[in-house]
């Protein structure tokens, strides 16, 4: 096992310099060996930002910046500069110049496919060197770069073509904390500052950048309670604060944020504290008066609870905006579906069961709290960071399945201190001798100040070689079992992009699926340049990005109204959705169907959640209740219910669908999906249905129903 | 007016002892502790000419650690300043954790404005000097007697370091640790302070987040279900779902494992007798073993297709 | 060995060639928009065969000519509407009674842009005498030459296609004697125009089998024209490729030839009449085995010791194609992603390596010559037409002296200009020959292009110097950027 050689190695150069190198090729090693783990397969998903890329590409930064995309969220557009964060094809932009300046002109969309995984060769060395802050084992540090590098929980958004914001974040994230540590042991402000400028860089790269504005004071906060104040945490947390915020505050999507929202708050309470502490400290140091510093830390405590209060009111006097609803959903866990199900509908919002922790880290997953529980031995300012990062990381990953992945750095790097002391223990040649033991026992006898009970012994060694070689199997053992664990987990789970499935056929051979792509490729070549697709908006960065079509919504989830108007469409009647699509001038409506194959990701899956968005808005209008069947049954087969029968979506789904507002226009090879077109009002201009009404003799009387502007094309 | 009688005392005490010379050791030691213990600010004791040369005199049976500063802004001692408050730190944690002046250990402050003639007497040019008297009688008694002096060279010191250094000299004694707090809560602090306790805790909650409680907490998955046989089935089927004891079993499993880990980390060599270590290194990388494998194949049965196993659960 | 020999004869054509399309631009002479042919000849006899099989149209002359004039005539005209000139391409004339002399030159003249009637000038390599006859076997390829009738059929219909051409071959010169003949995919010939016959046939034309012919009929005066249209079922896809770009790099270090051809397809039959279904194009291929109007695949026989082959479009890869390679043959099989169906439109990309011994070769003399097919696309039954391609050899950096000889007729070849191409570690770019096509057909699958170059050592030995020195740039950057990082590190922050 690698952890083994590393220790023959690390033996086998004693120089320095020896050691220094091998460092340095382990460490490459490890950095290609995960970028050659996430090459299983290469496709760009999601498509929005290589389309945001290639537009940074074509048109340059200032163009980016002031990009209005009217191909997406028809018809009111998005200001897609001043709503996305840059950070990722800045990156990749930057990348791209920098080869073509060095005559290697790589397609973008290479840079953009290989991003992902070269930034995990740069997060497996930064994993290294945060280690290498904790413990002074050097093979801490290697094992927690390979761990790094191939725990599943960090592949899973870093494969080739992933090209998604989390493919740079993770590596941000790991190395800001490792900065942060850096200044905080120095009290550097240099680091403080280099601390802020990647802070500054995830921010413009990662929503989660809150992760960092809340754990970094969090810990600034915890050694306060420890009465660990000290001059180095002044000086490192206000450089980092006042130099990160004014960072953060340069991306259009952030701009006022930093001072105005909550969850940045705790960031500005702690940089307040510290002031007042340093303050505190210099008047204690000048004054050396016992009964005036008992009164000042009164004081000092009194203008924390007070600047609370003023928080507290601030906030509800609106001045401060409350929690967003996003960042709220993680504390008050019921309060998403309530409130906002476009987020609680994401399947990576949902909260994560336990085998999703142990498929994503396995071994790691329980030798991560003998790390953490190691930290307690020394317990210094870093061992601390690790601490309470370990107890809300492993909370807010419980939480949400998507944020296992900033769980898994701590994971690595604990896990990594874990199995680097027991190998230290029991891979050591030398076995303790009689003095040994005399020494540690008259060292028993003085005490040591160690705070954890299991630690207050002294160490002695371990005696026998047959312990030491079976705990070095057994450790080997469950290492290989672990690489093996990641292999198997990233070539069969995680390497499958969502726009391809992937199924072994009975004789073992790789059967691919491709229906999202067929069709894609279909409305991008046989329809017209301007026809709009209205489908759920799972799709919608899909559509814009592979079929070049114009879309209702998409996975830029910024408007619920529109995505609630999209629902209602799909969840009501034809009489219903038709206006809607009319006025919405639709072309096309796209669903995804899974009844051919069992294909559980479909659009009948999704309705629910449809439903429940479109009831928030229109709640006369649609009814969540009424697609129950009366025992309380979700039931899509014959006995469905007459409104789920009646709707849009199922008849699109189910029905051979050829009816009166909408034909089917394309049907993939395997049924996924499914593609129709809206039909044009009729010669004398009316739709389709009263047209129909009219040839049976009916009256109209569905006129009370269309209500609001129709918007007739003329063709 | 908490403060009043220990002033009283400490007055008085000076009084005395600049009268009454020729009191014993013991009866100093016991007069100097009882001023530092009368409350919770009153250590390290704030000395002047008489009482120094009080707290110094030989024979003693106790030690004596005193600082020599200049606090007077006039000095402009930044070192002074620096040292200050972790010398009456150390000392105030000292005091409170040896009540009974087990360690016969007292703590002083002499600052030039009070004992300009101490300063010229020792011919001090630079402050702060830390100097530990040892005690000359009784069974602590070093041959020497001239006080140890410690090194401020490398600039400030934190009382940490000053602590090690004085429990150094001070060998066979208790040697009460730092604490951290300035406000006595002799009752919660040990709990709030231990290590112990918060490593539990930690763990604990790590456990729990781990091993899916969150998810229990959210969906409101039900604790255990019929598998329709009539029996109990701890286990649901399938990756997406769980139930309430099956999160508790898995994270009995993780917390056994982690246990294991610990121990074979930091217990096992950490024991002296050979043969102890070598049935804990068996019994701990055993429970490791197979722990681990009913967990491979607790997790095969969620997810059929996973590949890897240990013996004996195949 | 017998391809050495092929090389050096064309070797000492290329001289000439070269020649030949550097004053080729020249040699359109401009004529005046007055202009009309002189009669000088007479059509002695003229056969005219129209063949419609495949979804281009193939029509071969095979006339002798006679000079009725005094004086020796070298250039014989033939007279074309703007339309069809337009759509014209790949003409070949021969002497059919010399084959060995090889193709005339043949070309469109260029006289007023507006007037609807156009030219083809043939030259005669030698002029002939007043009296004399000479055999000429003349075809040449129209495309987009169908129009489906119905437009709009429905997805399980037969495809019918209808053609339209004059019965008589049409001429700038008196025909004495001329017969057309129409040869069809099958028999199934719904409709075409039937004509009062001549001499002992009553009515034209005469059917046999999957054949028509018109004719004979006797003396024509020139311009004689007769409408003919023709209906015939052509239940195979009409493949289009309206655009072909085909990069062919050369690698000297790498020893490799790298093809990438880039299609835009288009399906021109009949468009769908309803909206695609799925149901009914799983039935059909169970129950008809597949005989359907859309095109559904694509075959490439590629040269022997293709490798690497890949199968893309702007979504990315596609993975619906199969790849057999032996010592025999080399065959790609790619699927669209979707049937493409008439009016439908497939744009895609391929690609493969092939070692460079199987194309370069050194001359005696230092200079290299490479000789790859003009053209590789599929290999169909029904065949394909391009209707513009662009060739675009990519010679290593520094190579000069380029000159080329192609067996692709000339009339379709519209331009050859030598760019500068510049890719990956290039300082001053790579050479690229770039040969513009237009209307050719899959018929040229087997043609050659024939490039010569020098390439000096000194351009051979640039590459691998600037990536050297770049490296060590890269790792003096790199030691000094690791010095400092040394003094960060090494200055203690903790002086208080």
């Amino acid at each position: 096992m690698s952890a083994e050689t590393l220790q023959v190695l690390a033996d086998v150069g004693k120089g320095k310099s020896t050691r220094g190198v091998l460092r340095v090729i382990i460490l490459a090693l490890i950095a290609g060996a995960s970028i050659a783990s996430r090459l299983f397969s290469v496709i760009l998903d999601p498509w929005f930002n290589f389309r945001a890329t290639k537009y940074l590409v074509a048109n340059g930064f200032y163009n980016f910046w002031d990009w209005f995309d009217d191909r997406t969220w028809h018809p009111l557009g998005r200001v897609t500069g001043g709503t996305l964060y840059p950070g990722l094809m800045v990156t990749s932009g930057a990348i791209w110049h920098a080869l073509r300046a060095l005559t290697i002109p790589v397609d973008i969309r290479n840079v953009c496919v290989l991003l992902a995984p070269a930034f995990s060769g740069l997060t497996a060395i930064a994993a290294y060197l945060l280690t290498n802050e904790m413990t002074t084992y050097n093979s801490a540090g290697l094992l927690a770069a390979l761990f790094m590098g191939i725990a599943p929980g960090y592949i899973s958004r870093s494969v080739a073509g992933s090209y998604d914001n989390e493919a740079i974040a993770i590596f941000l994230l790991v190395f800001t904390f490792y900065l942060w540590i850096k200044a905080l042991k120095q009290g550097s402000m240099l680091w403080g500052a280099l601390c802020a400028l990647f802070y500054g860089y995830m921010v413009a790269s990662w929503g989660g950048y809150a992760f960092i504005t809340c754990l970094l004071p969090l810990h600034a906060f915890v050694l306060i309670l420890m009465g660990r104040y000290s001059t180095r945490l002044y000086v490192s947390y206000t450089t980092w604060y006042a130099l990160g915020t004014l960072a953060s505050m340069q991306i259009p999507f952030v701009g006022f944020l930093p001072v105005k929202t909550s969850e940045h708050m705790p960031a500005l309470g702690i940089f307040g504290f510290l002031q007042l502490l340093a303050f505190l400290d210099y008047v204690r140091s000048a004054i050396p008066s016992r009964q005036f510093q008992t009164f000042l830390w009164l004081f000092a405590g009194g203008i924390f609870v007070l600047s609370l209060a003023a928080l507290v009111i601030a906030t509800s006097a609106g001045v401060i905006a409350p929690w967003s609803g996003r960042f709220y959903s993680l504390w008050d866990t019921g309060y998403a579906k309530i409130h906002i199900p476009i987020i609680a509908s994401v399947s990576e919002h949902q909260p994560t069961a336990w085998p999703a922790f142990f498929f994503d880290l396995n071994l790691l997953i329980f030798v991560f709290p003998v790390g953490v529980y190691l930290c307690f031995q020394e317990l210094a300012d870093e061992h601390v960071f690790i601490i309470v990062y370990a107890v809300f990381g492993s909370y807010f990953a419980g939480v949400m399945v998507r944020l296992m992945l900033t769980l898994t750095p701590v994971v690595c790097v604990a896990g990594a201190i874990a199995i680097s002391t027991i190998l230290n223990n029991y891979l050591v040649a030398k076995t303790p001798t009689e003095e040994d033991q005399q020494a540690a026992e008259a060292a028993e006898k003085k005490g040591t100040k160690s705070g954890l009970k299991s630690a207050t012994k002294p160490v002695v060694g371990i005696y026998s070689l047959w312990s030491k070689s079976l705990m070095v199997a057994s450790m080997a053992v469950y290492l290989l079992i672990f690489v093996m664990h990641c292999t198997w987990v990233t070539s069969n789970a995680y390497s499958s992009p969502s726009v391809v499935l992937a199924s072994r056929m009975p004789d073992g051979s790789q059967h691919i699926i491709d229906d999202y792509r067929e069709a894609y490729q279909w409305l991008r070549q046989n329809t017209k340049e301007d026809a709009k697709i209205m489908s759920w908006w799972d799709y919608g960065y899909q559509i814009g990005g592979m079929a070049d079509r114009p879309t209702l919504v998409d996975n830029n989830t910024w408007n619920n109204t529109h995505i609630a108007t999209v629902g209602k469409a799909m969840s009501s009647r034809e009489e219903v959705s038709y206006p809607i699509m009319r006025q919405h001038e639709v072309d096309y409506v796209l669903v995804v169907f899974g009844g051919l194959l069992g294909y559980s990701g479909d659009d009948i899956n999704k309705f629910l959640w449809m439903v429940r968005i479109a009831e928030g808005i229109w709640p006369d209008e649609v009814s969540e209740r009424a697609f129950f069947t009366p025992r309380g049954e979700y039931r899509v087969d014959g006995e469905a219910t007459e409104t789920m029968k009646n709707s849009l979506m199922y008849k699109m789904s189910y029905y051979n669908f050829n009816n009166l507002t909408l034909e089917e226009a394309f049907t993939s090879e395997n049924w996924i999906i499914r593609i129709y077109k809206v039909k044009d009002l009729d010669n004398v201009g009316r739709d389709h249905i009263s047209a129909a009404a009219f040839e049976k003799g009916l009256k109209k009387k569905k006129a009370t129903k269309k209500r609001g502007p129709r918007v007739l094309r003329v063709d | 007016m908490r403060w009043l009688p220990a002033f009283l005392t400490a007055s008085l005490a000076f009084a005395g002892g600049s009268l009454a010379a020729k009191k014993t050791s013991e009866e100093r030691f016991n007069s100097f502790h009882a001023k530092s213990i009368a409350s919770s600010s009153a250590a390290p004791i704030k000395l002047s000419d008489p009482s120094y040369r009080e707290l110094t005199s030989q024979p003693r049976d106790y030690t004596a650690a005193v600082v020599l500063t200049a606090m007077d802004s006039r000095f402009n001692c930044q070192l002074c300043r620096e040292f200050q408050p972790e010398w009456d730190l150390l000392a105030r944690s000292w005091v409170k954790g040896d009540k009974a002046g087990e360690s016969r250990v007292l703590f002083g402050t002499l600052d030039f404005a009070d004992g300009r003639e101490i300063f010229m007497s020792l011919g001090l040019q630079t402050a702060p000097v830390l100097l530990l008297f040892p005690p000359t009688v009784g069974p602590h008694a070093v041959a020497n007697p001239e006080p140890l002096r410690y090194d401020f060279s490398n600039g400030p010191q934190i009382a940490e370091v000053v602590h090690t250094w004085i429990a150094r000299h001070l060998p066979d004694r208790p040697h009460p640790p730092l604490t951290a707090s300035y406000v006595a809560w002799p009752y919660i602090l040990p709990i709030i302070q231990s290590r112990n306790i918060w490593a539990a805790l930690t763990l604990i909650s790590i456990l729990l987040f781990t091993s899916g409680h969150m998810y229990n907490h959210i969906r409101k998955v039900p604790y255990v279900a019929s598998d329709g046989k009539g029996g109990i089935s701890y286990f649901a089927s399938g990756f997406q779902s769980q139930y309430g004891l099956e999160t508790q079993i898995v994270a009995a499993l993780y917390g056994l494992l982690s246990l294991a880990g610990i121990s074979l980390a930091i217990k096992v060599p950490r024991i002296r007798d050979a043969k102890t270590q070598g049935v804990a290194v068996l019994a701990w990388g055993g429970i490791f073993y197979f722990t681990y494998a009913f967990l491979l194949s607790v997790f095969r049965g969620k997810n059929p297709g996973y590949p890897f196993r240990l013996p004996p659960f195949v | 060995m017998k391809t050495s020999a092929v090389f050096s004869a064309l070797l000492s054509l290329l001289s000439l060639a070269s020649a030949a399309s550097s004053d080729k631009g020249s040699s359109k002479s401009t004529l005046p928009s007055t202009f009309k042919p002189p009669q000088v000849f007479k059509n002695a006899n003229l056969v005219h065969v129209i063949s419609v099989e495949k979804n281009y149209v193939k029509e071969n002359i095979n006339v002798v000519v006679e000079n009725i004039d005094k004086k020796a005539q070298d250039e014989y005209y033939l007279p074309f509407t703007a339309d069809q000139i337009s759509r014209l391409g790949g003409v070949e004339v021969k002497d059919r009674k010399d084959t060995i002399a090889g193709p005339f030159v043949a070309e469109n003249v260029e006289f007023d842009p507006e007037s609807d009637t156009q030219y083809l000038r043939i030259r005669l390599p030698k002029p002939l005498a007043p009296g004399a006859q000479q055999t000429l076997g003349i075809s040449y390829y129209i495309l987009k030459a169908y129009s489906p009738l119905p437009a709009a059929i429905k997805q399980e219909e037969q495809q019918f296609l209808t053609y339209t051409f004059s019965a008589y071959v049409p001429s700038v010169y008196t025909t004495s004697k001329q017969k057309t003949e129409v040869k069809f995919p099958s028999g199934n010939i719904p409709d075409y125009t039937k004509i009062p016959g001549s001499g002992d046939i009553k009515e034209f034309p005469q059917k046999q089998g999957s054949k028509l012919t018109y004719g004979p009929f006797d003396e024509k005066p020139a311009g004689a024209y007769e409408p003919i249209r023709v209906r015939f079922e052509f239940n195979r896809p009409v493949t289009h490729v309206a655009r072909l770009e085909r990069d062919i790099e050369v690698s000297h270090w790498g020893g490799n030839v790298a093809f990438e051809e880039r299609y835009t397809l288009y399906h021109r039959g009949a468009n769908l009449s309803s909206l695609f279904n799925r149901v009914k194009w799983q039935q059909s291929q169970y129950y008809q085995q597949g005989a359907t109007h859309a095109l559904k695949e694509l075959k490439f026989p590629l040269r022997v010791g293709s490798v690497d082959p890949y199968y893309t479009d702007v979504i990315g890869n596609v993975s619906t194609s199969r790849f057999r390679s032996n010592k025999r043959e080399a065959s790609l099989e790619i699927k669209p992603r979707y049937p493409v169906f008439g009016g439908w439109k497939y744009p895609f990309t391929i690609g493969w390596n092939s070692d460079a011994k199987n194309f370069l070769r050194k001359t005696a003399s230092g200079g290299f010559v490479l000789n790859v097919p003009f053209l590789e696309g599929p290999k169909q039954n029904e065949g394909v037409e391009y209707e513009q391609v662009e060739v675009r050899v990519i010679l290593p950096e520094g190579a000069e002296n380029v000159k080329y000889v192609t067996s692709i007729p000339t009339q379709s070849i519209s331009s050859a200009d030598v760019e500068i191409h510049k890719t990956f570690l290039d300082t001053i770019g790579r050479t690229a020959l770039v040969i513009k096509a237009r209307n050719l057909v899959d018929d040229f699958r087997d043609r050659e292009l024939v490039v010569s170059y020098d390439y000096p050592l000194s351009a051979s030995l640039r590459k691998p110097f600037i990536v050297f020195s770049s490296t060590i740039a890269f790792f003096v950057a790199v030691w000094l950027v690791g010095n400092i990082e040394l003094k960060f590190a090494s200055a203690p922050v903790s002086k208080k």
